[in-house]
């Protein structure tokens, strides 16, 4: 039995071990009467049976004709002991439907406390703690600060002595997770074993607490408990542009906002007086819950679950109270009525917002992290339009360009009406209105289109061939191929009289030019006489899939008097088949070759610049005016570089949803069963009476954020360093760190909490302040290795004998490999990024057409970037993060499970972003980590574990090496398919046998136990 | 084999939570063998007699129209095209109808009823195997009723009990309170077919585990790709190599832990053994080369290419391996427009199939231990739109076979024109509370403490249906 009564008397507090004077209400008789009492003899006015509720001494001790439910000191006279002591079915109590037994401990627990008085007392939480003295001596060897008088003066009482001092490799890491959430690297390590200071350990928590991977480790911690995510849940579940308010919480960590503030700002930076647009920005807090776009919804009925979110959000956040269960009817174990959850509510309840599409309020604010690179491009848009303001005389410069082109030699362009077309293979060719030729139907191995045309000018220098773009053509076109490409094998003309037909001849072109040539395939491939394959002139269609243009010039004048007509034939003859220009538009010229241009000037506005100005009709002027606007503006480039300038800031910082309050308050009901449309009693601003009042502070979000931030509030900063803690040692005083509540657990170590408490306070609530004292404590720096009895005896290490150990975080493990293999790009905040995901799973789940799209996977840096980046999707979260056990992110998440899956196992070592930080580690290994292949493991395994490995183990990495080595050079194909898992190419200069032996080696590396877990 | 659950120290401690409420005495000794090692099945055996081991649940997500399957309303035809009684609709939600309730209108049935089997059940024609086939195996329920409108909601009420974003899906709870009976197979899995016509998004939360540990989450199991994500090896990673990998690994922990002696570490090690186990046998899982032509026949597929026929095989072959709770999502049920034809579609990409589920258990002896569910989310309105109907949350049919159901039977009914479940009305939570009872669990027992409270699949609320159990 010795477990089962360990784990009874870890509950207690300190004092009641040794009280005489009966079991202790807190922790011993109210979880008794919470768990099988309350649900009908509760705070719940509703539920309430027999108009008795025993969660109050006054009303349990009432007169109740003649008995009462509890008499203090006489148990036997008490109408709860016979009734729980019953036999009758009928009588006894709780009822045995309701399958809440008592133990005969439990009873008996009961009859003692009333013996003894039944002593109320508040419940813990609910009274703001007082300072008091701190327990034990200051000189006993294992104290560095008062924390670990607490925690000494608790484990003697069970006879524990404290563990030592960890290894200083395995502080750093436990020291660099805990407060950046990577790994430390060999310098910091170097750094720290070889500083020989009292202050080494001090310094190196210093080094950590100023590193900017500092506020993305604990923004991470906070975007959990913000229900942070970049899409808006529900069925749709669409993208949102939230990122800008994760900045700046990232931002807010970095300079150590003091949490009153960071509070305050989130929940009202609207309302202060003066708001800085840094102060609007932290409100996203309470807007990142989730937006429905469905049709067919009531919009009321959404808004108030937005309000309710709200609610429920806030107050676990700061209070780690579970409000929602009020929504419905009054709580069943914490007195916060029904009336009081509507009170809270009716601060949230006051934003101009909607139910369906809600996204309003937002506004564009700038992130805190890119201000500087903001306010450069600020500067030079000012510039820019001014530049624009200034008139320019825009007669003046449409004469000066058409006194140019009137000076310049006939010419232009001269576009082609087609009269006939032909297709040797049998594609159908339509003409279009502008002359176009469309080219459908049947899509042949080979193709010569014949297009006939007449001009009625002589003298022509040269053909354009225009391959224009259509929707109609695979993948828009240029080609007809489906990757749009096309391949002119030869590009061919005869020239005949149209007054004389005999008189005829094959046009020879001497030069090809063109606006864009595949390489291999240059557009003088169409003029050189052959269709051999390879030969002709292509466009990169599959990647580009833009038009392009070329010109030929003939190498003399051709065409004649009275008209010609034109005959060309646009060969597709290459080895490729189905690959013919999509929509061909033939043009003809007669300008000098060497003043040709692909893109020349109509001839009509040729004809009216070379008239003087007063010859010219208003018509003719405007025509002018309009093609010097549309091709010439002075103000074009201007206009687009202000154009890019915008957008950049568009793209830069979105619009993000942010808290405002309404100028006409709405009016708020406690809603009947919870329910939107089932209104009650109207009621105003207020908070619940178990708690300080607000006094003299406004009555709106404001007021209520600096009541949650009064000194005197009994649960805002407990709830604050309860979840510092469990950060540090994976788990919390208050081990739910979620409900401080009657319901919740009493905390291990109440005197504890409360001194940590008050030290923030008196701290100006300084959060560094408070990692600071926690990582200096003993109790922090003690050794997680302690044998399996020490395991056993406390396996949740809530007496603190141990140093902490756990799994690390799902977005730890990810970073962690990305760090030691190198990989990760550590550039601070931004737009969410997309790392490698398998294909489709976004699509699968969701291909809605118009609302869903598939998972743009990210290149580059993107895929390398810290996981607090990952783009969030609700209703598919990112595989590898959730099954290490990262939430949805649907609500607010406290505690994260810390399971131990074999889907865990498969993602570690299968996952590619981990099969590439794997290669990359290697190449570190080969190039950084010395001569011998011993020195290279062991580099490795520094840099994954922060220690030198054991002879054993390196043994085992060693042989695990050499096998692999052979394997590999027998199997080079095996080892170049390794190497070219992941987007990053491989270093082809190594040895590729090696390189893949020794990813073998760092693939072990990163699926040890011990990599992935902070000890 | 043993269980894989009750394995690392914190779910230990849970399942400790558990015993306890279950009220299954434990003494500290086999308490602290729990904390340790993994737990005899026996251990958490259920305290009522189990009718089933596991739980398939054919999910026809859309909402599926009672009154073109299986709820025939002769009076509705009779009324076609007549204006609806204000008497049933008034004060009644309506989702995409909202604003036309002066223009409701009847919309007869669009396929025809018949009877069929020994046991005379009423299936419209747009199920002629299930009609012809199975008829007499399956327990028709036509009087369920649900509280959510809209899809998403109504899943989530559907799977969790709750529309309370983070409770557990039923398959978690299975699983959390029975455990799995597969050493290398997750015990919760999640098939979506392909096809359909439809795309109502599903949201993997239909899935999660909620409050309870994380390994109780559903596992979806995909026909294009990897079938579980990351069960194959990277490229240039023979098996030999990765069981090298896994090998060497094991002796690098245990080097580790002579010092530490952390017990999670031995549920790690484990599971890097699980996870071997399942890179070997889920692509034999999901290759159908040894299914004889017949029984591909038998459900109409080809082979395991994502369509609801290949995952109902799929599902077979996960009970046969001892997967405790398989959900099978089809979309294409949300016929707003074009009922007629829309529905028609839709059966035909179902009926043969989950027909043959029922056959093929029944002919291997797995039915009777197998329970299987099928139907939506919600029904859809007597009222037409345009030529569909919308959604409908006061009426509609699903039906269950196997697992100690009482077979050719049907239960409940609606008002005349199927607006309404009067007779024998069965809510979400009353489904959920017998589909625990069959599995052996009684589900005001069952629960989990979450945030101080604790927590039931039927909350405070569930009525075991007696009369369908067999």
């Amino acid at each position: 039995m010795k477990l089962l009564t360990y784990s009874l008397t870890l509950l207690l507090p300190g004092t009641c071990l040794l009280a005489a004077t009966g079991p202790d209400f807190n922790s011993e008789v109210r979880p008794i009467l919470a768990n099988h009492c309350f649900q009908c003899h509760g705070p719940d006015a509703n539920a309430r049976k027999a108009k008795l509720r025993i969660d109050h001494r006054e009303d349990a001790t009432r007169d109740l004709g003649g008995y009462r439910a509890i008499s203090p000191g006489k148990p036997t006279e008490s109408e709860i002991i016979s009734r729980i002591l019953s036999d009758d079915p009928e009588e006894v109590m709780p009822p045995p439907k309701t399958k809440k037994h008592l133990t005969a401990g439990q009873k008996e627990i009961l009859r003692k406390w009333i013996a003894s008085g039944a002593d109320y007392q508040e419940h813990w939480a609910f009274v703001a703690p007082v300072k008091t003295g701190v327990p034990g001596a200051t000189d006993d060897p294992g104290v560095s600060n008062d924390i670990d008088r607490f925690v000494i003066a608790r484990l003697k009482r069970e006879n524990i002595e404290p563990a030592a001092e960890a290894s200083r490799t395995t502080l750093i890491r436990r020291v660099s997770f805990s407060l950046t959430g990577l790994p430390p690297t060999l310098k910091e390590i170097d750094q720290f074993l070889a500083d020989k200071s009292k202050d080494a350990y001090n310094n190196m928590v210093t080094r950590y607490l100023d590193s900017p991977a500092y506020g993305e480790h604990m923004a991470r911690y906070w975007l959990d408990l913000a229900r942070y995510a970049d899409s808006n849940g529900y069925q749709y579940d669409t993208e949102r542009q939230q990122w800008v308010w994760r900045d700046w919480v990232i931002d807010a960590y970095n300079k150590n906002k003091p949490f009153d503030e960071f509070t305050i700002e989130q929940l009202a930076g609207d309302l202060i007086p003066q708001a800085s647009e840094q102060q609007r920005l932290a409100t996203g807090f309470n807007r990142n819950h989730g937006i429905t776009i469905e049709g067919g919804i009531i919009d009321e009925e959404y808004r108030t679950e937005y309000v309710m979110d709200r609610v429920v959000t806030t107050s676990q956040v700061w209070m780690a109270l579970t409000m929602g269960c009020a929504r419905c009817h009054d709580h069943k174990f914490d007195a916060i009525s029904q009336k009081e959850f509507y009170q809270v509510f009716h601060f949230f309840n006051q934003v101009p917002e909607r139910g369906a599409n809600g996204f309003a309020p937002k506004q564009r604010l700038s992130s805190p992290l890119a201000a500087a690179g903001k306010a450069e491009l600020e500067k030079e848009l000012v510039g820019l339009r001014q530049k624009l303001e200034n008139p320019q005389d825009l007669n003046a410069l449409i004469q000066k360009w058409a006194a140019q082109v009137a000076l310049q030699s006939q010419g232009g362009w001269e576009i082609l009406s087609p009269e006939t077309m032909k297709s040797s293979g049998g594609s159908t060719l339509r003409k279009l209105p502008d002359n176009s030729i469309l080219a459908g139907g049947a899509n042949p191995g080979k193709d010569i289109y014949e297009i006939t045309a007449r001009t009625a000018t002589g003298k022509l220098t040269a053909v354009r061939l225009e391959a224009m773009t259509d929707k109609a053509l695979p993948g828009g076109g240029p080609g007809r191929h489906s990757n749009s490409n096309f391949v002119l094998s030869e590009f061919e003309l005869i020239a005949t009289s149209l007054k004389n037909r005999t008189q005829s001849r094959v046009v020879k072109f001497a030069q090809a030019k063109a606006d864009y040539s595949q390489a291999g395939y240059e557009v003088t491939r169409a003029i050189d006489g052959t269709v051999d394959h390879p030969n002709g002139w292509a466009v990169d269609g599959p990647t580009r899939k833009k038009p392009a243009t070329a010109m030929f010039i003939a190498a003399s004048p051709f065409g004649y008097d009275g008209g010609t007509l034109l005959r060309f034939r646009l060969r597709h003859e290459g080895n490729f088949g189905a690959h013919g220009v999509g929509r061909p538009r033939l043009s003809v010229t007669t300008g000098p070759a060497d003043t040709l241009q692909l893109q020349g000037i109509p001839v009509d506005i040729r004809g009216i610049a070379a008239l003087t100005v007063q010859k010219r009709t208003k018509s003719q002027s405007d025509r002018l005016k309009e093609y010097f606007l549309a091709h010439h503006n002075p103000n074009r480039a201007l206009k687009e570089r202000i154009a890019n300038i915008e957008k950049q800031q568009t793209a830069s910082f979105p619009e993000t949803m942010i808290m405002q309050e309404m100028a006409k308050p709405r009016t708020t009901h406690v809603l009947h069963r919870g329910q939107y449309n089932e209104p009650g009693e109207k009621v105003s601003a207020g908070i619940p009476a178990i708690f300080p009042e607000m006094g003299e502070k406004h009555a709106n979000r404001l007021g209520f954020a600096q009541w949650l931030t009064d000194p005197a509030h009994p649960l805002t900063a407990r709830v604050a360093v309860n979840r510092y803690w469990q950060q540090l040692f994976g788990i919390g005083l208050v081990k739910t760190a979620e409900d401080f509540g009657i319901q919740g657990e009493l905390p291990s170590h109440p005197g504890l909490l409360d001194w940590l408490s008050l030290e923030f306070i008196r701290s100006g609530w300084d959060t560094k302040h408070m990692y600071r004292l926690i990582l200096n404590s003993a109790t922090f720096r003690q050794t997680s290795s302690v044998g399996a009895a020490a395991y056993r005896n406390d396996p949740e290490n809530r007496l603190l004998g141990r140093g902490p150990r756990m799994r690390l975080d799902a977005e730890e493990i990810r970073d962690a490999c990305l760090a030691s293999s190198g990989l990760l790009v550590k550039q601070l905040g931004g737009k969410s990024v997309y790392p490698y995901q398998p294909k489709g799973l976004w699509m699968e789940l969701n291909n809605r057409p118009g609302y869903s799209k598939a998972y743009q996977q990210g290149k580059g840096n993107d895929l390398y970037r810290r996981s607090l980046y990952t783009f969030w999707k609700r209703s598919v979260p990112s595989p590898m993060l959730k099954t290490f056990d990262a939430p949805e992110r649907e609500f607010c998440t406290t505690r994260r499970s810390r399971t131990n899956t074999p889907l865990q196992a498969l993602a570690l070592l299968n996952g590619p972003q981990f099969v590439e930080a794997a290669r990359h580690l290697a190449q570190r290994m080969l190039i950084e980590g010395g001569q011998t292949v011993n020195e290279r493991i062991s580099y490795g395994f520094r840099l994954v574990s922060a220690r030198v490995p054991r002879q054993p183990e390196l043994a085992l990495l060693r042989a695990s090496y050499t096998e692999n080595l052979q394997h590999y050079q027998s199997n080079k194909g095996a080892a170049i398919k390794l190497m070219q898992v992941g987007a990053s190419p491989y270093n082809a200069a190594l040895d590729i046998s090696k390189l893949a032996a020794m990813t073998s080696v760092a693939r072990l590396l990163f699926n040890l136990n011990e990599s992935i877990t902070k000890g | 084999m043993k269980p894989s659950r009750a394995t690392s120290t914190p779910d230990a401690l849970l399942r400790r939570s558990f015993l306890k409420k279950s009220g299954l005495g434990i003494g500290a000794t086999a308490l602290n063998s729990l904390l340790r090692a993994e737990a005899p099945a026996t251990a958490n055996q259920p305290a009522l007699p189990p009718r089933c081991k596991r739980v398939i649940v054919l999910c026809m997500a859309g909402g599926p129209s009672h009154l073109e399957t299986f709820d025939y309303k002769p009076k509705l035809a009779e009324l076609h095209g007549q204006p609806m009684p204000k008497s049933v609709t008034e004060n009644q939600q309506i989702a995409q109808l909202q604003g036309e309730a002066d223009k409701l209108k009847v919309l007869g049935p669009q396929h025809a009823f018949s009877r069929h089997g020994k046991s005379g059940q009423q299936i419209s024609s747009v199920f002629p195997h299930i009609a012809s086939k199975i008829a007499d195996d399956i327990c028709i329920i036509r009087s369920m009723q649900t509280e959510q409108i809209n899809h998403d909601p109504a899943h989530t009420f559907m799977n969790t009990g709750s529309i309370i974003s983070g409770r557990p899906a039923m398959g978690s709870w299975v699983n959390y309170g029975l455990g799995s009976e597969c050493s290398n197979l997750p015990g919760f899995v999640v098939l979506t077919s392909v096809g359909g016509g439809q795309s109502q998004p599903i949201a993997a939360r239909q899935w999660h585990s909620g409050f309870l540990p994380g390994q109780f989450q559903g596992v979806r199991m995909r026909s294009k790709g990897d079938p579980v994500l990351y069960i194959n090896s990277p490229d240039g990673i023979t098996p030999k190599r990765q069981h090298d990998v896994i090998k060497t690994v094991q002796k690098l922990n245990e080097i580790g832990n002579q010092t530490l002696a952390d017990p999670e570490l031995e549920t790690r090690i484990n599971q890097y053994e699980m996870a071997f186990r399942m890179q070997m046998s889920v692509p034999g899982l999901v290759d159908f080369s040894d299914e004889p032509e017949h029984i591909l026949n038998l459900y109409g597929t080809k082979g395991a290419d994502g369509t609801f026929a290949a995952n109902c095989l799929l599902a077979r072959r996960l009970a046969e391996r001892g997967v405790r709770f398989v959900q099978l999502y089809h979309r294409g049920w949300d016929h707003h427009g074009n009922i007629k034809q829309g529905i028609g579609h839709t059966a035909k990409l179902v009926d043969q199939a989950s027909a043959a589920l029922v056959l093929d258990l029944k002919q291997r002896g797995l039915l009777e231990d197998t329970l299987i569910v099928w139907g939506g989310e919600f029904g859809r309105t007597p009222m037409a739109q345009g030529s569909g109907r919308d959604h409908h949350i006061k009426a509609f049919s699903i039906w269950m076979a196997g697992g100690g159901i009482r077979p050719g039977f049907t239960f409940g009914a609606t008002d005349d024109l199927g607006y309404h479940a009067v007779e024998d009305v069965v809510d979400v939570h009353d489904f959920h509370a017998t589909m625990l009872q069959l599995l052996g669990i009684n589900h005001e027992g069952f629960t989990y403490r979450y945030q101080g409270r604790d927590f039931r699949l039927t909350d405070v609320h569930g009525r075991i249906i007696e009369e369908i159990i067999a």
